[in-house]
């Protein structure tokens, strides 16, 4: 079956070790004349073979230079992907998704069952992802879902059920030893009599079940598939709960003597997260932080009880009275109409309509948040696709030439409203019945819309010579409706070549070599990811009621500087790559180098006030680097009928660094400051001042610590310890301000990332381990830095280590900068296919029992809970670890599938 | 017939979308209004040129408005001064050392100097771009009358320039609101000073005489009342403003300054005199009691010339001033949430006589809340969460209290405004209207002239002393020493003390926990730092100094 009429650039060598023995399963065509440049293809079997409840979780760590970052959140666990590594400053750093064919984002993945999954291919070069433009300049994952198969009816069922708990907490100091330390410092001590773990108060342990059932079959010339799954996950925070229910269809028909073939699919699915999570760090802070003597126990008001000294947290049981529900509604559908013209045409016209909805009902009640909070939102997307692809494909003797012209068009509608109040006078209703407030502010409320479009027609050439030499000549042109008149378009060719060694005749001899490959390719990638709609237009928004005067009128004012020049930021990229086999295919290596500058990156600029009206200004100026190598290597050592060991491994080193920040903005000079800070520590006593510690800094990786540094403890006279911060630019005194007594100590990006997977069969029985390592990155304690501080004292409890070390300090220095580097068993799963007699052979053609173990453990130097923190997404989290970790879990799950 | 369907398939796909392509990336806005459409009445014009200028003089985020939020114009007025603190308390208030650096005048370290300039010339490109609204609105309706709003919008121009001249020293002076490098550069604090006073002078005539305090068509408008204030603020501190090395100790002599005010020729004290006299003449009084200016229906005070009006509604400016003074403990009794921050200084309390018991200033009792406090409506003791009554020590304050007994609980605390029962998120959104300029300080304004002028006695008296008889205060000679003393007694958290303090050449003298500094000696500390991101653009040198 022929999925795709364009040259899609895969092919089932590369990583895919595991899926081998499958390789004639895979619907994936290993056909394609370009299939020289080998994008990383993970196959149903590698999906399904861990108990994976997250298909993102199926490919981390299986492929080199995609980094998956597990974000923490709870049951609704969202992930930052990026594919080798960050090539945006401000945006447009998340890989495109693309699930047949229909574009679409994380979240789109996240929601898909994973037993749905046919591939998953992941496109890196610039050659490989020109086929999508600008949206896949930061890398391309395309999803295929199953599709019908010719004439066997079949019914799969794949169900889990599973328990998650907390295997790790902080240590902090029990109601004894807090008693004890407040006594000892004098300060005023509530004490209810209690002795309370505040972590443990607000964790429960989770239980987890998945259903999923696929119904598939077809005929010669048709086939279909269709597929429920349900998802019921509990969080180990207390009334944490997310809940799935997913439906996937695709049919496929072919007509008039296979003239024409027609796809239709189908996919929808609705998901509830519902959490007392509002705000991740006030929880953990709070669940810390909290004095161990109060009770667990409502107060005689119903309430909780208080404690106005730790006035940066609050009562952990009264934050459980929170709740948020997030409710996605997705629907897409989509259809192609492929025309087998001539045995040389093929026209093909492809249409996508998605619906994403999230709804958003939150109340926070009194005992949190003065007056109480209910909010209410809706965020709705409509996207529109549309292509049009013509392919002329002919084999001249010995060449193939293939010809490709596309025309897109994409529209994306994003509407939505919000609406707050607040003066709520009791708890008893408030998420669905808002109006239970009495009051409802002017910034409460509001509505939007904005559609930005995209149009993109793009033309390429494929030559190939024999098997043996490929060449691929692509020319693409992005338009978009963001840019003001005369910057919309952008121009993004790119060229690759490929040379199939192992096919030339004098490599016949050698016998020990089973295929070495070659390729290299160059390409332009356009990025608009930062840029929001009306960014280029001088446009008003409602800004507020100004009380002046007798009437109340709302004002409209610009609220941000225009900048009508903006346009595409460019990252022109190369990479070469070698791929070889050996010893009839049991070992298996490829190794690849890409290097790629970001150039007119966009970057949001503090400007001078004036000439600027606002201090903030987005425009192209800056450039970036971005190099890194990648090596794969797989071994099948040993392959008998019984017994089969396959080690997988892939080393990503990856190499980051910021050329300029600066340039001339009409006629004025921007540039970003030599210094300017990514990530702050937040808390009591943390508001502001020099609380900074990551930073972006021209000539160093992106994300860097710029820290005070600490010689060790000094006497603060009190009997206590501060830290004793070195004089580093020999002034004379210490001034720990940028510019003065800080240095660069490190980075908070991995240098180097390794995924290695090592799958064992004896028999029917199978087990595999995935283990995933970061190295040469550093860790940000705020936590520590935080609990270890004995001024906090009464207000916010500390450490059970802190009253020895009598540090009285918060200064930030790198005394708390750990070293990040760290080994992480990722699961385990234990496989069992059982045997089937011959009367249930009759009946059932498969059935497979799993257990899997997630986080197995960690091996690392961080003192900190994990060392699996954000290290790749640059945000306000970036490489700190501040009183936000969730904490580390632990899940079981055991599994059935069973197909009749 | 295959090849006629590729063809014809392809070329219509192919011409439908390059025909609709340039109309199908145009992008027009249906949530947001295109600039050059919202111009165009007088009422969408004052609405959305001038509105949006009187919404940001107060604001809600840190660092925006001329007073009710942290980090701002207020902030670096008052806790840089003798007058109030916020001490490091524990964990509480130490944020990096910023308010330490502000008490000590250790300006380079405080990072919000730049944000409050970033706000103050926000402020003054909207009103640039405000003027040229009118401007090209006038060009298109030739027969309407604009000179009032054109005064309007320059009147609130000079305000901001003000606050920013008296901030940061030199500041640029340009029409437009999209200055090019040459009309950014940085003008001397004299030329600046002067600018303003002309601006002031011409708008003045096309504003109405209107209490802008009070509820009507100009609530919370500039009207000429405002202007002559700002007028006698700017020319009674003459010699600061017309000083453009402050770094070297010497002043002009403001008495040989010469303007002209209704037609006559008057020194600068004359002149200040003069504007008191014209603001005396329009109605102004002051208030029954002290405490009716800042009540929650003091809009009603005859006493009020220019505030930010509030509301718990409508109104997306905030009050934080006294949410982040209050211990927990009392503002959770009053319906509030409290920060637990900013208190008075040792010589406020002095200043005040709190030591002397009942001989105490009667507005200490209204100024700030100490000793044991209780709930308003209840009469209930506000307690700790141990039981303990709180009781609040105002003169243990210090820089730092970390690890001292009264860490939560030294310093006495901001009242001055009633705090209303119904306020919403956390207490800072409020019906008081904040004060901005007021009757008593225009009184103690014509007494300094006077002073200044060489013009002690009875008539200057009599000024000082009605202020002090509104509150039940024994006479007093006017000094200047009395005056300054005065001013703080009266005017306490109303964010004038630097600006005091500095015309009375004070503000670098050493007090209770603020040793006096090399750069205090040197005098650059009279003045804040420029922003460097406007230095860059403008290529123009930060103050000495920094």
């Amino acid at each position: 079956m022929k999925t795709c009429l364009y040259l899609r650039c895969v092919t089932v060598v590369g990583l895919l070790w595991t899926a081998l023995p499958m390789l004639s399963q895979a619907l994936v065509p290993p056909d394609s004349t370009a299939r020289l440049l080998s994008p990383t293809v993970v196959t149903a079997e590698v999906v399904s073979q861990h108990q994976v409840t997250n298909p993102l979780e199926a490919i981390n760590g299986r492929v080199a230079g995609v980094t998956i970052q597990k974000s923490n959140n709870g049951a609704a666990a969202m992930n930052a992907v990026r594919v080798r590594g960050t090539t945006s400053v401000t945006g447009g750093n998340d890989p495109l998704i693309i699930v047949d064919g229909v574009f679409g984002d994380l979240n789109t993945l996240s929601s898909i069952y994973p037993s749905d999954i046919e591939s998953f291919t992941v496109l890196k070069d610039a050659s490989e992802t020109a086929q999508y433009g600008s949206r896949g300049a930061s890398g391309v994952i395309e999803v295929v879902t199953k599709k019908g198969a010719a004439h066997r009816a079949t019914v799969t069922y794949n169900g889990s059920l599973g328990v998650s708990h907390v295997s790790k907490n902080l240590k902090m100091l029990n109601a004894a030893g807090y008693r004890e330390a407040v006594r000892a410092q004098g300060g005023m001590l509530i004490d209810k009599g209690y002795n309370t773990d505040w972590q443990k108060a607000i964790q429960q342990t989770a239980f987890l079940q998945d259903h999923h059932v696929a119904f598939m079959g077809g005929g010669d010339r048709s086939g279909y598939r269709v597929s429920l799954g349900y998802m019921d996950h509990d969080g180990v925070i207390l009334h944490d709960k997310l809940r799935n229910l997913t439906s996937n269809m695709n049919m496929h028909q072919r007509m008039f003597d296979d003239l024409l073939t027609i796809e239709v699919g189908m996919f929808g699915n609705v998901q509830k997260d519902m959490t007392a999570v509002y705000d991740v760090q006030k929880t953990f802070y709070s669940a810390q932080a909290w004095n161990p003597t109060f009770g667990t126990e409502r107060n005689s008001t119903g309430g909780w009880d208080g404690f106005t000294y730790a006035n940066q947290i609050n009562h952990p049981l009264a934050l459980m009275d929170s709740r948020t529900q997030d409710k996605t509604t997705h629907l897409s559908t989509h259809a192609k109409l492929t025309f087998d013209l001539t045995p040389n045409w093929k026209l093909s016209f492809f249409g996508a309509f998605s619906h994403n909805e999230v709804e958003i009902a939150q109340f926070l009640p009194t005992s949190i948040w003065s007056g109480g909070k209910g909010y209410r939102s809706s965020a709705k997307t409509e996207s529109w696709l549309g292509n049009a692809i013509l392919t002329w494909d002919k084999m001249l003797g010995l060449n193939h030439i293939n010809v490709m012209g596309l025309a897109e068009v994409e529209r994306n509608v994003h509407t939505g409203f919000y609406t707050t109040t607040t003066g709520f006078s009791n708890n008893a209703i408030g998420i669905d019945a808002i109006q239970a407030g009495s009051v409802t502010l002017w910034e409460g409320t509001g509505s939007y819309r904005n559609a930005p479009s995209l149009a993109s027609f793009m033309s390429r050439v494929n030559y190939d010579y024999d098997n043996r030499y490929s060449l691929t000549v692509a020319a693409r042109a992005d338009g978009s409706s963001k840019f003001a008149s005369g910057n919309k378009w952008g121009f993004f060719p790119s060229v690759s070549a490929a040379w199939n060694i192992g096919h030339e005749a004098f490599m016949s001899d050698v016998q020990w070599l089973d295929d070495l490959k070659w390729s290299i390719g160059y390409g332009l990638a356009g990025n608009q990811g930062a840029v929001d709609s009306y960014m280029a237009q001088n446009v008003l928004t409602p800004a507020g009621i100004p009380l002046v005067g007798e009437k109340l009128a709302v004002t409209l004012d610009a609220l941000l500087n225009a900048n009508p020049d903006l346009k595409w930021e460019v990252k022109r990229s190369f990479n070469t790559g070698v791929s070889a086999a050996f010893l009839g295919n049991r070992i298996i290596a490829s190794l690849d180098f890409y290097t790629s500058k970001t150039t007119d990156m966009l970057y949001l600029y503090n400007v001078g006030v004036p000439p600027f009206s606002y201090n903030k200004l987005l425009d192209n100026l800056g450039s970036m680097r971005n190099s890194g190598v990648e090596l794969a290597l797989g071994l099948s050592p040993l392959t008998t009928r019984d017994m089969e060991l396959n080690i997988n491994a892939n080393v990503a080193y990856q190499y980051n660094k910021l050329l300029s920040l600066s340039g001339y903005y009409n006629d004025f000079w921007l540039e970003a400051p030599g210094e300017v800070d990514l990530v702050n520590l937040n808390g009591a006593g943390f508001h502001g001042g020099n609380n900074h510690i990551v930073y972006q800094m021209v000539g160093q990786p992106l994300g860097v610590f710029y820290l005070p540094h600490c010689t060790g403890l000094k006497s603060d006279g009190r009997g206590g310890y501060v830290y004793q911060i070195a004089d580093l630019d020999n002034s004379g005194d210490i001034n720990i301000a940028n510019g003065k007594d800080r240095q660069v100590c490190g980075q908070a990006m991995p240098k180097v990332l390794l995924g290695s997977n090592i799958n064992f069969r004896f028999k029917q029985w199978d087990v595999t381990v995935q283990i995933n390592g970061a190295f040469g990155h550093k860790i940000y304690n705020g936590t520590a830095l935080t609990y270890m501080n004995m001024n906090s004292l009464p207000g916010y409890n500390v450490l059970a280590d802190a009253p020895a070390q009598a540090i009285n300090d918060q200064t930030a220095t790198d005394y708390w900068l750990e070293r990040g580097d760290y080994v992480d068993f990722d699961y385990l799963t234990l496989g069992w296919n059982v045997p089937l007699g011959k009367t249930l052979a009759s009946t059932i053609s498969r059935l497979r029992l799993a257990l899997t173990i997630d986080e197995l453990g960690t091996i690392t130097g961080y003192s900190g809970l994990t060392p699996i923190i954000n290290s790749s997404s640059v945000n306000g989290t970036l490489g700190v670890d501040d009183k936000n970790i969730y904490p580390v879990t632990r899940s079981y799950y055991l599994g059935v599938t069973v197909t009749f | 017939m295959k090849r006629f369907i590729i063809y014809s398939l392809t070329s219509l796909a192919a011409v439908l979308m390059l025909a609709s392509c340039e109309k199908f990336l145009e992008d027009n806005p249906t949530d947001r209004l295109p600039e050059d459409e919202a111009y165009n009445t007088q009422n969408d014009l004052w609405n959305n040129a001038l509105g949006s200028i009187y919404l940001n003089i107060g604001g809600n985020a840190p660092s925006q408005g001329l007073q009710g939020t942290a980090r701002g114009v207020w902030d670096l007025n008052t806790f840089s001064t003798d007058e109030a603190m916020i001490p490091t308390r524990g964990a509480d208030w130490y944020d990096g050392g910023i308010w330490q650096n502000l008490f000590l005048h250790r300006f380079g370290n405080v990072d919000f100097t730049g944000d409050t300039w970033n706000y103050l010339f926000k402020e003054v490109l909207a009103c640039n771009r405000a003027l040229e609204r009118i401007d090209a609105y006038a060009h298109s309706h030739p027969g309407e009358d604009l000179n009032e709003m054109r005064a309007e919008a320059s009147a609130l121009r000079a305000m901001f320039l003000f606050y920013a001249m008296d901030l940061y020293g030199r500041v640029p002076l340009f029409m437009s609101s999209t200055p090019t490098v040459e009309e950014m550069k940085l003008q001397n604090r004299s030329v600046a000073f002067r600018h303003i006073v002309d601006e002031l002078q011409a708008a003045e005539g096309y504003l109405p005489v209107v209490h802008s305090s009070q509820l009507g068509a100009y609530y919370g408008r500039m009207t000429r009342d405002v202007v002559d204030f700002l007028l006698a603020k700017v020319l009674l501190n003459a010699e600061v403003y017309a000083d453009d090395d402050w770094t070297d100790d010497q002043r002009p002599d403001a008495s040989a300054m010469k303007w002209t005010v209704d037609d006559e020729i008057l020194n600068t004290w004359e002149a200040v005199e003069r504007y008191c006299v014209i603001i005396g003449s329009c109605g102004y009084a002051l208030a029954d009691e002290f405490k009716d200016n800042f009540d929650i229906s003091n809009e009603e005070s005859p006493e009020l010339i220019f505030t930010i009006p509030m509301d718990i509604y409508n109104c997306t400016n905030r009050f934080t001033q006294q949410f982040r003074s209050l211990h927990y403990n009392h503002a959770a009794a009053l319906g509030l949430n409290g920060e637990n921050g900013p208190c008075a200084t040792i010589e406020a309390m002095k200043a005040f006589g709190y030591e002397k018991g009942v001989d105490a200033d009667a507005r200490l009792f209204w100024t700030y809340f100490y000793d044991q406090v209780f709930n308003d409506r209840t009469g209930a003791t506000v307690t700790l969460d141990d039981g303990s009554p709180l009781i609040y020590y105002p003169l243990a304050v210090k820089l730092d209290l970390s690890n001292d007994p009264y860490e939560k609980t030294a310093g006495a605390r901001m009242y001055k405004y009633e705090v209303d029962q119904a306020a919403m998120s956390d207490g800072q959104l409020r019906r008081n209207d904040i004060v901005l300029f007021r009757y008593a300080d225009v009184l103690l304004m014509q007494c300094e002239a006077m002073l200044r002028d060489g013009r002690a006695g009875v008539a200057a008296d009599a000024l000082l002393n009605q202020v002090r008889a509104r509150v039940m205060m024994p006479a007093r000679t006017a000094t200047l020493d009395n005056v300054l003393e005065e001013r703080m007694l009266e005017l306490a958290w109303e964010g004038w003390r630097r600006n005091d303090l500095i015309r009375f050449g004070l503000f670098t003298r050493p007090y209770t926990d603020r040793p006096q500094t090399d750069a205090d000696r040197h005098g650059y500390t009279l003045v804040f730092p420029i922003p460097g991101e406007t230095l860059t653009a403008c290529g123009s040198a930060q103050n000495p100094g920094y």
